[in-house]
C-alpha cells in the first residue's frame, strides 16, 4: 500500500499492487469516510430520502449490468425492462403459484434472466454490432406479452401483490432494512463486476471489444465470451427486478416500458461509457433527475400547467439531457469527474505531454 | 374469448392494408440506414410528428385536404433534413452505437415535446378536415374504408416511385454510391452531407405520409409510435438496405399478425412482428434480399 | 514560366493530432506534365495524395502546415467533394470503383463540373474510347471485375468528371506487369489527348518512370531527391535502390553509410 497520498508520483512495482482496488493512503481515506457516510445515513434520513436511496441502489445494479454489456463486450441490449420484468414476474408468479420464499426465488430470477439471454444472445452470436439490439427489443415485447397474459388469465388485472420476504420469523420491511439489504447486493454487484473486469474473462471482453477479428485470431472465443458478458448481464438485471418487485410488493406490466429501458441506457451514457463509476453515477442522476424535474416546475412560475404533464416534461428533458451528453461529452460524467481530477493532479501543468510528438 | 369469425376476403384486405402501413413506414429505415448507416430508431416519433403535422396544416388548409396533406408532407421533408443537419450530423465521426442512441435520446425528447404541444387526447384530423371516411364495400363482403384504400395505393405509387428513382435517376445511383463507399463517392464530387439531408427528408416524408393517413383512417394518438417500431421488424426481415426486401417483409410480418390475432389470441398484436424478426435472425439474419457485407457494417 | 497548375508548400500533414506522415513537402506540376513521386510503404505517398484530395472526417489528419494551391487557389483541408468539383480527381489505391453498382452505374456517379448534358455524354463516349472494354462490360457488376478491369474502370470514372488533375495512387499494385504496361500506355494517350495532368505515386519506380516527365522521391514523409526523367533514371542511388540495379561491385559498410549520410543531408 503506498504511502502517498495522491496518484501523482506513485509507481506499482509489482503484480500484487497491480491488483490491488485501493492503492493510495488518499483513495483508503476517502474510500473510509465514503464507507462511514453511506453507513450512517439511514440513521439521519427521512424516510422519503431513505426510499430515493434504495431506488439508487436498485437502479446501480441494473446500470452495472448493462455497463458490464455495453461498455466492455461492446453490446448494447435494448431489452433490459424485459429482463427486469422477467425477474419480477418470476418471483411474483412462484410467490403466487407456490408460496416460494425468497432465497428461491431470487436465484430463481436469476437463472431465468440467464435463460432468457441464451436464447436471446445466440442468434446475434455470428451477428456484430446492432444485431443484438434488435433482438433484445423482440425480448421486451415477448415478457411483456408474457407477463401481460399472466396478469389476463390470472385475474391479476391490476398487478400481481407480492409479500414481505420472511427471514425465520423475522419480516423484512421498513426503508432502514430495505436501505441495508439492496446497499449490500449493490455493494456486492460492484465489486463482482469490478472483479470480472480485472479477471482474464475481463480482459477478453476488452479485447472483443477493441477488435473482434484479432481477438478471434488470438484464441479468444468470441462468440463464447460475448454470449457469457448477455447470459452474466441478463441474470443480474433479472435478479434486480425481482429485488424491485420485493421492495415495492407489487409487480405490474405497465412498470416495464420502452422508456424504462431508455432510463438505463441513459444512465450509462450520461454515466460514461466504459467505467463502472459511470454506471453508479448515471444512476445517481437518472433515478434523482425526475424528481428534480418536478421541483423545478414546482418553483417555475406560469410552469404550473404543465405539473399535469410531468411525465413529458420528464421525457423531453431526459431526451435533451441525452442528447447533450451524446455529442457534447461522450464519456459523459465520469469524463468530466476525470478531467477535474486531471486538472487538480497536474496542476500547475495544463496538458499531459503527447506521445509520439515531435515537438 | 372468439370474436366473430371474419370471411377470408376480409382477412385479405385487412393483411393488404396493415402490409402497406408498414411498407410505408418501413422504407424510411430502409433510406436511412442504406445511405448513411443508421439505425433511426426514431422513426415512429418522427412519423407521429408528421400526423400532428397534419393536424396544423388542416387549421390552415380546413377545406382542401389534399392541400392540407402536402403542406404536411413538406413540412415532414424538411424536419427530416433538418434533424440530420443540426443533430445527426455531428455523429457522422463517432461510432454507430452512438448515433444510434441519439436517435434513441430524440425520439424520447419528440415524444415528450408532441404531449405537450399538443396534449396526449386522441385527434381527428379528418373531422377538422371535413371529409368523410367512407366505407367501400367489396367483392366477398369484405369492406376497407376510404383512406384505408389511399393508404394501399399510397404506397404501391411511393414504392414504385422511389424504386425507379433508385435504380434509373442520377441522384438515385449517386445516393446507392453514398451508401456503399462513402469516401470514393466525396473523392467523385458528391456533397454527402446534402446526400444524407435529403435521405433523411425523404425517409421522414414517407413515414409522415404513412402517419397522416393512420391519423384520417382512425385517429391520431399516442400509440402511433409502436406502429412505427413494429413495422422496423419488417424492414429487417426484408433486408435493411433493400427496399424491395422491405415490401416483402411487410407482406409477411403484417400476414403472420393478421392470422395469429384473428385465430389465436388478440393480444399478440405488438410481439408477432418480433417474433417473425427472432425467427429471421436465426435462419437468415441478413434479410431475404439485404447483402451480406452488411452484417460487418453493422 | 507560367504558374503551376498544381504547388505543394513545405506540407505538414498529422494524424491524430500525434503522428506526422509527411514534413516539409515542396513540389510542382505544370499544365500537362506527367510527374511521378516515388517511395516505398509508409513514406508518405498516399498521405500526400490525400491531401490534395481532400481528408475524410473519419480519418482524423489535418493539413497542420504549409499549402497547397491549385490553379492559384488555396485547396489545403478543403473537403474532398469540393477539391473534386475544383478539378482534381483521385484514383484511389483501394476501395476504388463502387462493388455494388453496374460499370454503367460507377459512370454515371461522378459529378461532372459545370458541363451541360450534350457535352456531358460526349465527354463519357470520349473517355469510353480508351477503354473500350469497358462498353463490353457494361452491365456487370463492379465487384465481379478482374484486377485490371477495374483499374480501367477506376480511372474511367475518374476522368468522367472531366478533371484538370488525375492523381493516381498506386497503379500497379496488384496486376501482372503486362497488364500495367498496357494502363500505362493508355495514361500516356489520355494526357496527350484529353489534355490531363497527371501526378503519379508508385512503388515501382521503372513503371514510373516510363511516362513521368519530372519525379520526386519521398522518404520517411520528407522528399529526399528531385529530377526530370533522365536525371533520375541516371542517379546511382535510384539506380541502386529503387531500380534495382546494383553497379556491379560489393558495396562496403561505408558505402552504404554514405547512403544514410547524403539523405540526412537532403532531409
Amino acid at each position: 500500500m503506498s504511502r502517498r497520498l495522491r496518484a501523482s508520483g506513485h509507481f506499482r512495482t509489482g503484480y500484487a499492487q497491480d491488483l490491488r482496488l485501493v492503492e493510495t493512503r488518499g483513495e483508503r481515506w476517502s474510500l473510509a469516510v465514503f464507507l462511514i457516510a453511506l453507513l450512517a445515513l439511514p440513521f439521519f434520513a427521512s424516510p422519503f430520502l431513505l426510499d430515493l436511496a434504495c431506488q439508487v441502489f436498485l437502479a446501480s445494479i441494473g446500470a452495472l449490468a448493462l455497463m458490464l454489456l455495453t461498455g466492455h463486450a461492446g453490446q448494447i441490449s435494448l431489452g433490459h425492462a424485459g429482463l427486469l420484468a422477467a425477474g419480477a414476474f418470476t418471483a411474483g408468479i412462484l410467490f403466487k403459484e407456490v408460496n416460494a420464499p425468497f432465497w428461491v426465488t431470487l436465484p430463481a430470477a436469476a437463472g431465468v434472466g440467464a435463460l432468457l439471454g441464451v436464447v436471446f444472445g445466440l442468434p446475434s452470436l455470428r451477428l456484430r454490432g446492432l444485431y443484438l439490439a434488435v433482438s433484445t427489443l423482440a425480448l421486451h415485447f415477448l415478457v411483456v406479452y408474457l407477463g401481460g397474459e399472466y396478469e389476463t388469465r390470472r385475474g391479476f388485472s391490476t398487478g400481481v401483490v407480492i409479500d414481505a420476504p420472511t427471514l425465520g420469523g423475522w419480516t423484512i420491511s421498513g426503508g432502514r432494512t430495505w436501505y441495508f439489504i439492496l446497499g449490500a447486493f449493490a455493494a456486492s454487484t460492484l465489486l463482482l463486476c469490478l472483479n470480472l473486469l480485472r479477471s482474464g474473462t475481463g480482459r477478453a471482453w476488452a479485447a472483443i471489444g477493441a477488435n473482434e477479428t484479432v481477438a478471434e485470431a488470438l484464441g479468444i472465443g468470441v462468440a463464447a465470451h460475448k454470449l457469457l458478458a448477455f447470459v452474466i448481464s441478463s441474470a443480474l438485471t433479472a435478479l434486480a427486478g425481482a429485488l424491485f418487485a420485493y421492495y415495492r410488493g407489487f409487480v405490474s406490466v405497465e412498470a416495464f416500458s420502452l422508456f424504462l429501458t431508455i432510463q438505463y441506457v441513459a444512465m450509462i451514457i450520461i454515466g460514461g461509457i466504459g467505467s463502472l463509476l459511470g454506471a453508479v453515477l448515471g444512476a445517481v442522476f437518472v433515478t434523482l433527475f425526475p424528481y428534480g424535474i418536478e421541483a423545478v416546475i414546482g418553483t417555475l412560475a406560469g410552469a404550473q400547467r404543465y405539473a399535469g404533464l410531468l411525465f413529458a416534461v420528464n421525457y423531453a428533458a431526459f431526451g435533451v439531457v441525452m442528447i447533450l451528453f451524446l455529442v457534447l461529452e461522450p464519456l459523459g460524467l465520469v469524463g468530466i469527474w476525470r478531467r477535474v481530477q486531471t486538472y487538480f493532479l497536474l496542476w500547475p501543468f495544463r496538458h499531459r505531454p503527447m506521445a509520439g510528438s515531435r515537438r | 374469448m372468439r370474436s366473430l369469425r371474419l370471411p377470408v376476403v376480409q382477412l385479405a384486405v385487412n393483411i393488404a392494408v396493415l402490409a402497406s402501413i408498414y411498407a410505408l413506414i418501413a422504407c424510411g429505415y430502409v433510406l436511412v440506414y442504406r445511405v448513411s448507416r443508421v439505425l433511426n430508431l426514431a422513426h415512429g416519433e418522427l412519423m407521429m410528428l408528421g400526423a400532428y403535422m397534419l393536424v396544423v396544416t388542416a387549421s390552415q388548409f380546413s377545406s382542401h385536404w389534399p392541400v392540407a396533406i402536402a403542406a404536411a408532407m413538406g413540412l415532414s421533408l424538411l424536419t427530416g433534413a433538418l434533424v440530420y443537419l443540426f443533430l445527426m450530423r455531428k455523429m457522422t465521426g463517432e461510432m454507430v452505437l452512438a448515433a444510434v442512441l441519439t436517435t434513441v435520446a430524440l425520439g424520447t425528447l419528440l415524444r415528450g415535446v408532441m404531449v405537450l404541444v399538443w396534449s396526449a387526447q386522441q385527434q381527428y384530423p379528418a373531422q377538422a378536415l371535413d371529409v368523410a371516411n367512407t366505407s367501400i364495400a367489396l367483392p366477398g363482403g369484405a369492406r376497407i374504408s376510404f383512406f384505408a384504400a389511399l393508404l394501399i395505393l399510397t404506397t404501391a405509387l411511393v414504392y414504385g416511385a422511389l424504386l425507379a428513382f433508385l435504380r434509373f435517376g442520377r441522384w438515385g445511383i449517386r445516393m446507392r454510391a453514398a451508401g456503399q463507399r462513402p469516401l470514393l463517392a466525396a473523392q467523385r464530387g458528391i456533397d454527402l452531407h446534402a446526400m444524407y439531408a435529403l435521405a433523411w427528408g425523404l425517409s421522414t416524408m414517407t413515414g409522415a405520409l404513412a402517419g397522416i393517413l393512420i391519423a384520417l383512417d382512425s385517429g391520431l394518438d399516442q400509440t402511433m409510435a409502436i406502429v412505427g417500431l413494429k413495422a422496423f421488424p419488417a424492414a429487417l426481415v426484408g433486408g435493411l438496405d433493400s427496399l424491395a426486401g422491405a415490401l416483402l417483409g411487410s407482406l409477411i410480418v403484417a400476414a403472420a399478425e393478421v392470422l395469429l390475432i384473428h385465430y389465436v389470441d388478440p393480444l399478440l398484436s405488438e410481439v408477432v412482428p418480433f417474433l417473425v424478426l427472432i425467427a429471421m435472425l436465426v435462419v437468415r439474419p441478413w434479410g431475404l434480399f439485404g447483402t451480406r457485407e452488411e452484417l460487418d457494417r453493422v | 514560366m507560367s504558374e503551376p497548375l498544381l504547388s505543394v508548400d513545405k506540407l505538414e500533414v498529422v494524424y491524430q493530432r500525434a503522428i506526422t506522415a509527411v514534413q516539409g513537402i515542396t513540389l510542382s506540376a505544370q499544365r500537362g506534365q506527367v510527374v511521378g513521386i516515388l517511395g516505398t510503404n509508409g513514406a508518405g505517398k498516399t498521405t500526400l495524395l490525400r491531401a490534395i484530395s481532400g481528408f475524410h472526417g473519419t480519418d482524423d489528419a489535418r493539413v497542420t502546415e504549409g499549402a497547397i494551391r491549385f490553379n492559384g487557389r488555396r485547396i489545403e483541408n478543403s473537403e474532398p467533394h469540393r477539391v473534386a468539383r475544383a478539378g482534381i480527381a483521385l484514383v484511389p489505391e483501394r476501395d476504388k470503383v463502387f462493388p455494388n453498382l453496374t460499370v454503367a452505374e460507377n459512370l454515371r456517379v461522378p459529378v461532372a463540373r459545370g458541363l451541360a448534358a450534350a457535352e456531358r455524354r460526349r465527354h463519357q463516349a470520349r473517355v469510353l474510347q480508351f477503354f473500350p472494354k469497358l462498353e463490353e462490360l457494361h452491365d456487370r457488376t463492379a465487384g465481379l471485375l478482374s484486377g485490371g478491369e477495374r483499374q480501367m474502370l477506376a480511372i474511367a470514372s475518374a476522368l468522367a468528371s472531366k478533371p484538370e488533375l488525375l492523381l493516381v495512387d498506386e497503379l500497379s499494385l496488384g496486376l501482372a506487369p503486362v497488364v500495367v504496361e498496357d494502363l500505362m500506355s493508355r495514361l500516356a494517350q489520355i494526357r496527350r489527348e484529353l489534355a490531363v495532368t497527371i501526378l503519379l505515386v508508385e512503388q515501382s519506380a521503372a513503371v514510373a518512370l516510363e511516362i513521368a516527365d519530372y519525379g520526386y522521391v519521398l522518404e520517411n514523409g520528407r522528399i529526399v531527391l528531385d529530377g526530370d526523367k533522365a536525371r533520375l533514371a541516371s542517379h546511382p542511388d535510384i539506380q541502386e535502390f529503387y531500380l534495382g540495379q546494383s553497379s556491379g561491385r560489393r558495396r562496403s559498410y561505408r558505402d552504404v553509410k554514405q547512403y544514410r549520410r547524403s539523405r540526412r543531408w537532403y532531409g
